[in-house]
């Protein structure tokens, strides 16, 4: 097999020394063969003729001798691209016309795949990215867990599954009051990923040997260009992060930010721990589990090994633990890309994918039909090359090469179009996201890379064979040698794999335009539900629980005149989903419940109602008391049939979390309206309990409700807490800001399902265009003749319209089917979209039904005036 | 549409069998192998001497056989062949299977 190549190598290379090689072994040996003859008694010019006449005929067998060099296909192939060439200089608006419909759909794919390859299939720039897991474990209630400074020192000193091991903690914060993101990490970060620094150094381990012991951070490449101007002369100042002076050791070099998908800023030695966050100290007796491990599994131990080591090294640790704290599963997440492809994200990330590659397949059906067109019209052509002895194979080829031909151009296309609309559309992003949510948003890089490239190349192939293959076997039937007979349009037939592809075609739009139907009015219910709320001109503030932050931000707040209300909540509205525990009634039935811990002045500050009972008192609010208020339908759920004041809500054993320990059971004082939890997509009617809880209590988020114009109020409440709290305010926004991000996913799914479902259109549009110009002109024959007899010009016009609507309509009931069956997915997975939307049906069905009579008008029209005379007059 | 054996593919695959053989005993240019042809079967194998370039230049495309030039002994430089270690494999397994052909043959030819 190789030698073979090798030869063809050659043949290739040196063509013409073989060509001289092969010449004179043939010589040599007509030359001994006369020699013999002459020997045996011929004379020298008989025996020549004779040697000539035993040989055959040398042309030929120098013929054959090449083909076998493997060189007779490059030859094809050049004869092929020529030819290709020159059909498409005599029909340049057919060639542009693929060119440009192929660009499109593989422009959109070769964008999305750039966007999954970013996050999810490029190796982060890091030593051996592949060996990387993080790992974590869940007890037997379910309840995630993360690791406590022992059990990483623990870990990292036991080698048998993971060679090395390093500790980190995320960190959300301001620097110079602009959101930033950093992670506190141990000594062996950096040289463990292998990461070196632009300017200065990194992080040692002598920076995280003791704690407090160096407070040093390392800014992220992006962080130093961005938010300190390139600054040179970086190193050796000091930034303020919480309040605590840092000296700038080092900018890492560009290419890095981190292992995950949000590129970080900044990275402090696990060590300063203590003096960034409130609670007990991280390396204490009582120290919390508040830090994720990353290890470097051992070559040899593969993760499930891995998982099942870490599970019996956890149940050794903790096996006086309580029976549902007690550690059940370990898990080990790949840190080797971004994202990792576990199964759930390949279930969420399945539709976008399909959206795009329906529209790469209705381009493909586009051209397909194009080619069709175009084959049927080159019939002739074809039937006299079959017939004068061309093999079907090698007209297959020369279709197929004309077919590649195309998609090469369409891939140049479709890449510079790619490149474009990611540009354009993180530009979009970053403009219609709210402004002050923008500061959060970050995009890995987005550069093509060797995978964007395999990717356009085997896309542009499988496209070229799709919309190329089928017309060239369409086009080479052997019964097309009919047509050398003169018989090149004996009739017109049917073709059944013309009308499957617009009937697709129709079917995929229809799909795509509902969906964005659904979306849209999704979007739209979700920006106009009432959320049962008065959230305008509330702030959400959340402040850091070093020393005294929180009381000095409160003590400001408590005297500024444009704060006119102040409350806290653990979880504020819009701020994700609540925590869920399990709550019983006296009966025993045991249901999910959403907590949330509230002061007294929660539910007036919001303007919620109480429909029965009291708020809490002051004293309940400062001491935890074990009283709850609940929700409208928490209390028709748990107690349908009594008086929900003065009954015990009862949380089962296992779902006792370390705040919820004291509050086993609370007495119901309190009942208030059902409202919007903390999303807006999770129904209204779930049951939650409020439990008492101060703005004073450490993690509470805090809600003042403020005069005057709200983002105005902010900017100045911001500026003065700056000066008499400084660094206290970790993030302060108002809760429209929250409600808009809640919201901004589905406007974003809305746009790119509606641009799939407009590009869906136009190409289904002009297909259907195409289509039946091309019939028209096929029938053209016979339309005239019946003119000739008498068919007024509108019975020409629904006959060929009636064809068309056919063809839709099919495509519409499939398309329709298709999407009651996603429109029930997404039903499934987003409470807040309707199963079924009649307004998204019938717009979409519409809409393409609309277009499909337009694109079939103007050919029925030129159908309409048919001539009878050219037609009779073109019959032979 | 349906292959039919032609006889000229017939003859290639006897012809590389034959060449093949005829290389086990050493090297030789082409020409040698005609005249070892001819001086072999008696005259009886009327091999087209030009088929058997094409023939020798595939099984040399496979890497059965070997090619270099060499001096012949009229001075001239010619092209020789020899077989290598695959072409001897494959010798082995080609007899064996025209072997088992013949035998095949001959017991239906004799059945009466």
């Amino acid at each position: 097999m190789l030698e073979r190549w090798k030869l063809r190598a050659r043949a290739l290379l040196r063509a013409r020394s073989l060509e001289a090689e092969l010449d004179e072994e043939l010589r040599y040996h007509l030359d001994a063969e006369t020699a013999r003859l002459v020997v045996r008694g011929m004379s020298p010019h008989q025996a020549a003729l004779e040697a000539r006449r035993a040989f055959g005929n040398p042309t030929q067998l120098k013929e054959e001798i090449r083909d076998s060099w493997g060189r007779r296909w490059l030859e094809r192939l050049g004869q092929d691209a020529r030819y290709a060439w020159r059909s498409f200089r005599r029909a340049p608006a057919f060639a542009i016309t693929v060119v440009s419909t192929i660009a499109l759909a593989l422009g959109l794919n070769t964008m999305a795949f750039t966007i999954f390859d970013a996050y999810v299939l490029r190796p982060l720039a890091v030593r051996d990215p592949s060996s990387l897991f993080q790992i974590s474990w869940s007890d037997r209630a379910g309840n995630p867990h993360a690791f406590t400074w022992r059990e990483y020192q623990a870990l990292r000193a036991d080698r048998s599954a993971l060679s090395e091991s390093f500790a980190f903690r995320l960190l959300y914060t301001r620097i110079d009051s602009a959101p930033a993101f950093g992670q506190l990490v141990t000594g062996n970060y950096f040289s463990m990923l292998g990461l070196a620094a632009a300017l200065g150094r990194t992080l040692v381990s002598s920076d995280a040997s003791e704690a407090g012991s160096a407070p040093v951070v390392v800014l992220s490449h992006d962080a130093w260009t961005s938010r300190f101007g390139s600054d040179s002369s970086i190193v050796g100042k000091t930034i303020h992060i919480r309040g605590q002076s840092l000296q700038v050791v080092g900018v890492l070099a560009p290419g890095f930010a981190g292992l995950g998908d949000v590129p970080l800023d900044f990275w402090v030695p696990l060590t300063m721990n203590d003096l960034l966050f409130a609670g007990d100290s991280l390396f204490g007796d009582r120290a919390p589990e508040s830090i994720s491990v990353v290890g470097r599994l051992r070559p040899e131990v593969g993760p499930g090994r891995a998982a099942a080591w870490l599970e019996s090294w956890l149940r050794v640790r903790h096996a006086d633990a309580r029976e549902p704290d007690r550690p059940a599963r370990a898990r080990l997440i790949s840190r080797a890309t971004g994202i990792e492809l576990s199964p759930q994200f390949a279930l969420f990330f399945a539709p976008i994918a399909t959206a795009f590659i329906l529209v790469l397949l209705i381009a493909c059906a586009n051209v397909a039909n194009m080619m069709l067109a175009r084959g049927l019209a080159r019939q002739p052509e074809i039937g006299i090359r079959l017939s004068l002895g061309a093999a079907r194979s090698r007209v297959l080829a020369q279709l197929l090469t004309e077919a590649v031909l195309l998609a090469v151009p369409a891939a140049l296309a479709g890449f510079a179009l790619s490149r474009f609309t990611i540009g354009a559309g993180v530009r979009l992003m970053f403009a219609t996201i709210p402004a002050e949510l923008a500061s959060y948003l970050r995009i890995v890089p987005l550069a093509p890379d060797g995978r964007v490239f395999l990717f356009m190349l085997v896309a542009s192939v499988a496209s070229a064979l799709v919309f190329g293959l089928a017309p060239a076997l369409q086009a080479t039937r052997p019964d097309i040698v009919r047509a050398t007979r003169g018989d090149f349009d004996g009739g017109y037939r049917p073709s059944r794999l013309r009308n499957g592809l617009v009937i697709g075609q129709v079917t995929v739009c229809v799909l795509l335009l509902i969906c964005a139907g659904i979306l849209l009015r999704g979007v739209g219910r979700l920006q106009r539900v009432d959320v049962g709320m008065r959230t305008h001109g509330v702030l959400r503030l959340d402040v850091n629980e070093r020393a005294g932050a929180r009381d000095h931000a409160l003590a400001v707040l408590r005297t500024q005149p444009d704060v006119r209300a102040l409350a806290a909540a653990s979880s504020p509205p819009f701020g994700g989903r609540y925590p869920v525990v399990v709550g019983t009634s006296s009966r025993q039935d045991a249901r999910p419940l959403f907590y949330n811990f509230v002061s007294s002045a929660y539910f007036d500050l919001l303007g919620m109602p109480l429909i029965r009972g009291r708020r809490f008192t002051p004293d309940e609010e400062r001491g935890g008391a074990p009283v709850v208020i609940v929700s409208e339908s928490t209390a028709r759920t748990f107690w349908p049939d009594r008086d929900p004041i003065g009954q015990q809500l009862r949380l089962a054993p296992e779902s006792a979390g370390t705040r919820l320990a004291t509050r086993r059971d609370a007495r119901v004082v309190g009942v208030v309206p059902d409202v919007a939890l903390g999303t807006i997509i999770d129904p209204f009617d779930a049951a939650v309990a409020y439990y008492p809880g101060g703005p004073d209590h450490a993690g509470m988020a805090l809600l003042a409700r403020v005069t005057g114009e709200p983002e105005a109020t902010m900017r100045h409440l911001d500026a003065t807490l700056a000066q008499l709290a400084p660094a206290a305010v970790e993030d302060m926004h108002t809760l429209d800001v929250y409600m808009l991000g809640a919201v901004y996913p589905f406007r974003a799914a809305y746009w790119v399902a509606g641009a799939l479902g407009a590009i869906a259109l136009l190409l289904t549009v002009t297909g259907v265009y195409g289509v039946l110009s091309y019939v028209v002109a096929q029938r053209r024959k016979e339309l005239g003749i019946r003119v000739a007899l008498g068919a007024a010009t509108s019975a020409i016009v629904a006959l060929v319209l009636r064809q068309s609507l056919r063809l839709c309509a099919i495509g519409l009931a499939a398309g329709m089917l298709l999407a009651l069956g996603v429109a029930r997915l997404f039903a499934a997975n987003i409470v807040r979209l309707g199963t079924f939307e009649p307004a998204a049906f019938a717009g979409g069905a519409l809409l393409v039904l609309v277009s499909c009579v337009a694109a079939a008008y103007v050919p029925s029209r030129r159908a309409g005036r048919a001539d009878p005379m050219e037609a009779l007059r073109s019959q032979q | 549409m349906p292959k039919t054996p032609s006889k000229i593919d017939l003859l290639q695959g006897t012809l590389d069998l034959i060449v093949l053989k005829l290389l086990r005993g050493g090297a030789a240019n082409g020409w040698q192998l005609t005249q070892s042809i001819q001086a072999i079967s008696r005259g009886v194998l009327d091999v087209n001497y030009g088929s058997l370039y094409p023939a020798l230049r595939r099984l040399e495309a496979r890497g059965w056989v070997a090619a270099h030039w060499a001096p012949s002994e009229n001075n001239r430089r010619a092209r020789y062949y020899e077989l290598t270690a695959a072409g001897r494999k494959q010798l082995e397994a080609e007899r064996a299977s025209w072997e088992r052909f013949s035998h095949a043959l001959g017991l239906i030819l004799q059945a009466d």
